[in-house]
């Protein structure tokens, strides 16, 4: 009867999750990558309210179809931030919860931000009803804005918000049910994307001792943004519907395989 | 969950002298947790061979089966996918001690076993199935020949979230949690190239032995003996017949291989429970308690029965439609290898539950298709409802350590 | 799950007379295995439809592992929350499944999530412990990453504010608009007094951008006499905008090159503790003795930026050495708000108003040199 010595059963693993070395404690190089990524999710953060400004502009004229026009792409400078936005959590939650977060569903008095007046464009074809939500809307990301303003940024929250926008992808972005009133996932999901890429792009100078990991990573976000190209449509994307299921197979592949392997960052880095 | 573990872990390491000791400090050191067992905790099944293991292989309490999709872009990338299944197949079904890793990083295990993978009697089954045949270039003209994509018969109410798949594999193991490690090293390991589809957990009830010192057959959710008329899968002259592709018969890479049929059966069991005892073994053809056919009530279910001797057994009766004992019957044998399953509750407050049916065959025309076709319209479907499943073809055996899963297959799509 | 270890060390040390020495080595590393294992979570919490269980927890500072069990029907988040910040967080719990999760906390009082947004939250007390005294006393590079950074983006936030007003001076200067190009000389010296305590240090650039005409052999007719006060000079004392515009120029290019010289500082914890108080002090014994902006006389509101300057590094400072010396910054604290009432204050900035100023600012210097010595950073 074969038996595998224990030794080569260590060495498989960890063949197969890259040779890890670690920092002993996190360097002061850091700083640089840190401090950037703050420029980055403010600028963010402003674009959010610059945008967020005109479509509640639209849907407080009664024009539904520039409101729509302006939900998905006003949505992304949040989805690419989300690391950080969701620290607040009084304002997460008033800015992107969804229906199923709420006992009552879409009838819950408590359902505000983006996905309760995606609900009113959407569903209830009604520019009208989104109007307090879309005040509601202005005053949160303003408020955001400030917050994330006058917040030192922790270390290992941007470090890990890699892996972090991987999973939330995984986990509500890959199966269509963030946006499944307008079919935006895409924009969503390319937003998270891109998020987690300017994060790893920072840190990844960092890695000076595994190129095997940067090798893998840096290919699985080429694959990702490959596919993902497929659906570009004008200055956004096509509905999650036109998703294919090979696609999706493909694009779950690349972000659970890249959320495993972010994973590891914070560790490679020194910090945990 | 702790005490098991530090038995097996002085019973591996072979500290025999050292049980009385142990012994004495038991009683205080118990926890809630049951307690395990190291002779079966230790169980192995050897992985290499001819046929893959988990066929013939006696079915163990707790089994999965999980669909995949495959992402890769070529034949080379499906080698080195298979590469890889294998290597994880070998580790886990070999057991040994999970790899340390700085605490800093995730860890390379799930932990759920602890830090000592045991046996446990696990094993990996690898089927293909005919989508992944159809999508990569060169193979469509290896595809076994009946193998194909999973057909609607009448009674289906087929959930297309939870049908067929590129790729399955049916893990079997004493516990289920030997099972669930082995899965969820799976999706961490192998993520980047397979992504899971669809999964069914299932159990097969231990059984008592009989008095006479027989083994009877486990009971389905329908409270019925499930495997009487099963092939005997000790039987290597039977299994070539019944189970294992020879040479010939299909592409010349698929000898030794199987086809696999996996149904997710619902049992409507609240409407069954409230059925009459006499109508539940009409529909079955078979006394409830002992399983004997009915026409022979106080014989055992081993008993063959005698569909000449009168209408003791109804023509439409479920044992009788799936095998009417003609000349031809040894034709269309199947070997059964179900679990039962159980996933919490219906929409409607009604127990969601059945039967994880899986079935190998040399041939499906003549097996699964057959047995299913001559079934369709039997009264036992006011009772059941088919869900999911698929039609995989199970892999040829891994030779020996140098070997890979699919290895004549690949062989075979590199010649053109 | 403490009980059960309890009970396994009184068995050992009750069974250990009566065992053979190599019996009792296996049962102590089978139980200190045990042992292991049972630690894996500090608390369990199980998260129903409706509520935590239990909704409230003491745990004591720390290192804390959490075991979070969902027994709704949907999937959940647990959060730790300390105030509106979420301090840990559990996504996506599986209906049925369990997770765990390791944070490090301070003593306190927290909340916890529990479910749907519509559900009580619990409470979690964090009681006061060594381990939480020991690890807020031992102040590591890690706890200055935050700092380093969060100062970073302050000097490129005030230096690219710093540009802009520049290149709005510039752009009145050339429109001959004396008034406008006024009022952005203030503008643009607001947030370069603010980066100050850093900037002042690349020496070659502090002397294009800021030289003052007392401190040059030919004093205003000194052609090394540039930057925004030879362009004070012009606005506020000659009334002439003549000859500026190769000056504005230069004072734009500058401050574009100081931004990104400032970019490549490597930053260090001692450096970012220094800045304070060696900014205080120049204050305290130069610019507001001397005084500075001599012609447009708005050394108050330059002063008031250098403490916004002074008081952004002390914010990022002070949490840090607030476990280790809660006094000092306290003392910080008052000392900043001392000179800042000083300035608020309407008076004349005269000679009284110097003499008053400069001890102020001398104390907060002193007080703010105690900084470095609070933390001795590994």
């Amino acid at each position: 009867m074969f038996s595998l010595k224990p030794t080569a059963f260590a060495v498989s693993i960890t063949m197969l999750a890259g040779a890890p070395v670690l920092a002993a404690d996190p360097s002061l190089d850091l700083v640089a990558p840190l401090a950037d990524y703050k420029i980055y999710v403010a600028e963010n953060t402003a674009q959010l309210v610059a945008d967020t400004d005109a479509f509640v502009e639209a849907i407080k004229s009664g024009d539904l179809e520039t409101a729509k026009a302006l939900y998905a792409p006003t949505r992304t400078s949040y989805e690419k931030v989300e690391p950080i936005a969701e620290l607040f959590s009084d304002l997460d939650v008033t800015i992107d919860a969804r229906a199923d977060d709420y006992e009552h569903a879409e009838a819950d008095p408590n359902f505000t931000g983006f996905h309760r007046i995606e609900y009113a464009l959407w569903v209830e074809d009604d520019t009208a009803a989104a109007v307090p939500f879309a005040e509601r809307l202005m005053a949160d990301v303003t408020d955001l804005d400030a917050r994330i303003n006058a917040l030192t940024f922790p270390p290992d929250v941007v470090v890990a918000g890699a892996a972090t926008l991987m999973e939330e992808v995984a986990a509500t972005k890959i199966s269509g049910e963030e946006d499944r009133y307008s079919g935006t996932d895409l924009w969503d999901f390319e937003a998270n994307f891109a998020g987690a890429k300017k994060i790893y792009a920072l840190l990844r100078p960092l890695i000076t001792d595994d190129a095997a990991f940067i090798e893998k990573t840096d290919g699985n976000f080429d694959e990702v943004d490959e596919v993902l190209a497929k659906y570009r449509e004008g200055e956004g994307f096509k509905h999650y519907e036109a998703l294919t299921d090979d696609d999706r197979a493909f694009l779950s592949s690349r972000v659970n395989t890249l959320a495993e392997d972010l994973s590891m960052l914070p560790g490679k880095l020194g910090l945990s | 969950m702790n005490l098991p573990r530090r038995h097996l872990m002085i019973g591996l390491a072979g500290l025999a002298g050292t049980a009385a000791t142990y012994a004495r400090a038991e009683t205080p050191l118990t926890s809630d947790a049951p307690k395990g067992h190291v002779d079966t905790a230790v169980q192995r099944v050897p992985f290499y061979g001819p046929h893959q293991a988990g066929v013939t292989t006696p079915r163990p309490e707790a089994g999965i089966m999980a669909a995949f999709d495959v992402v890769v872009r070529d034949v080379d990338g499906l080698e080195d996918m298979l590469r890889r299944l294998t290597e994880r197949g070998a580790t886990l079904t070999a057991g040994g001690p999970v790899p340390e890793r700085d605490p800093n990083l995730p860890p390379a295990d799930s932990g759920i076993l602890g830090d000592n993978i045991t046996p446990d009697n696990l094993t990996m089954t690898v089927s293909l199935g005919a989508s992944l045949f159809d999508k990569l270039e060169g193979l469509d003209r290896l595809r076994p020949r009946q193998l194909q994509r999973m057909v609607e018969f009448p009674n289906d109410a087929l959930v297309p979230a939870n049908c067929h798949g590129d790729l399955s594999i049916q893990f079997s193991a004493n516990l289920p949690d030997t099972a669930m490690h082995a899965l969820r090293d799976i999706v961490k390991n192998m993520s980047d190239a397979l992504v899971l589809r669809w999964m069914q957990e299932g159990n097969v009830p231990p059984v008592l032995p009989a008095a006479d010192g027989t083994t009877p057959s486990a009971r389905n959710f329908l409270g019925f003996r499930d495997g009487s008329a099963n092939p005997d899968s000790n039987d290597a002259d039977l299994m070539r017949n019944v189970v294992w592709v020879q040479d010939g018969a299909e592409p010349a890479w698929a000898t030794g291989g199987t086809y696999q049929v996996v149904r997710v059966i619902r049992n409507f069991v609240e409407r069954w429970d409230r059925a009459r005892l006499s109508e539940q073994e009409a529909i079955i053809g078979r006394r409830k308690m002992s399983g004997a056919p009915l026409d022979q009530p106080d014989a055992n279910e081993h008993t063959v029965p005698d569909y000449t001797a009168g209408d003791h057994t109804p023509m439409d009766a479920h044992i009788r439609m799936a095998n009417p004992r003609g000349p031809d019957a040894d034709k269309h044998l199947i070997l059964r290898r179900p679990f039962n399953y159980s996933n919490g509750i219906a929409s409607n407050g009604q127990l969601d539950q059945g039967l994880l049916f899986i079935c190998y065959q040399a041939d499906m025309e003549l097996g699964f298709l057959t047995v299913q076709n001559r079934l369709n319209g039997e009264p036992l479907e006011e009772y059941i409802k088919p869900v999911g499943g698929g039609y995989f073809f199970t892999l040829p055996g891994v030779a020996n350590a140098g070997d890979y899963l699919g290895s004549a297959l690949i062989m075979a799509a590199r010649q053109s | 799950m403490s009980d059960p270890s309890r009970r396994m060390l009184y068995v050992a040390i009750a069974a250990s007379g009566a065992l053979a020495a190599a019996g009792f080595a296996a049962f102590a590393i089978a139980t200190s295995r045990t042992a292991d294992n049972t630690t894996d979570a500090d608390r369990s919490v199980t998260v129903t439809a409706e509520t935590c269980q239990p909704n409230a927890i003491e745990v004591p500072g720390g290192l804390r592992t959490f075991e979070i069990i969902n027994t709704s029907d949907r999937p959940i988040e647990w959060e730790i929350l300390d105030g509106v910040m979420v301090v840990a967080e559990r996504e996506n719990i599986a209906p049925g499944f369990r997770q765990t999760m390791k944070v490090r906390l301070t003593p306190g009082t927290y909340a916890m999530t529990c479910g749907l947004l519509s559900n009580p939250r619990g409470t979690l007390t964090v009681l006061p412990s060594e381990e939480a005294a020991a690890a807020a006393g031992n102040v590591t590079l890690r706890s200055f990453l935050g700092p380093l950074s969060e100062y970073r983006v302050y000097l490129s936030m005030q230096g690219a504010a710093a540009i802009k007003a520049a290149e709005t001076l510039r752009d009145a200067i050339a429109a001959g608009d004396i008034d406008a190009a006024r009022a952005a000389w203030q503008a643009a010296r607001a947030p370069y007094r603010r980066i100050e305590p850093l900037a002042f240090r690349l020496s070659d650039l502090a002397n294009t951008i800021d030289p003052q005409a007392a401190f040059l052999e030919l004093r205003e007719d000194d052609p090394a006499f540039t930057g925004f006060h030879r362009i004070e000079y012009a606005l506020f004392d000659q009334n002439s905008l003549e000859g500026l515009q190769p000056v504005a120029d230069r004072l734009v290019a500058d401050l574009t090159t100081l931004r990104a010289r400032l970019h490549e500082v490597d930053m260090t914890p001692d450096l970012l503790m220094a800045l304070p108080a060696d900014m205080s002090r120049m204050l305290a014994e130069s610019r507001i003795p001397n005084g500075e902006d001599t012609y447009a006389a708005t050394d108050a509101a330059d002063l008031q930026a250098s403490l916004d300057g002074v008081e952004k590094l002390t914010g990022l400072l002070t949490p840090l050495t607030d476990p280790v010396d809660a006094p000092l910054a306290a003392d910080i604290r008052q000392a900043t708000d001392k000179a800042r009432a000083e300035l608020d204050s309407d008076a004349p900035f005269d000679a009284e108003a110097r003499a008053r100023l400069a001890p102020v600012f001398a104390g907060l210097a002193e007080t703010l040199g105690k900084l470095p010595a609070t933390i001795g950073v590994d």
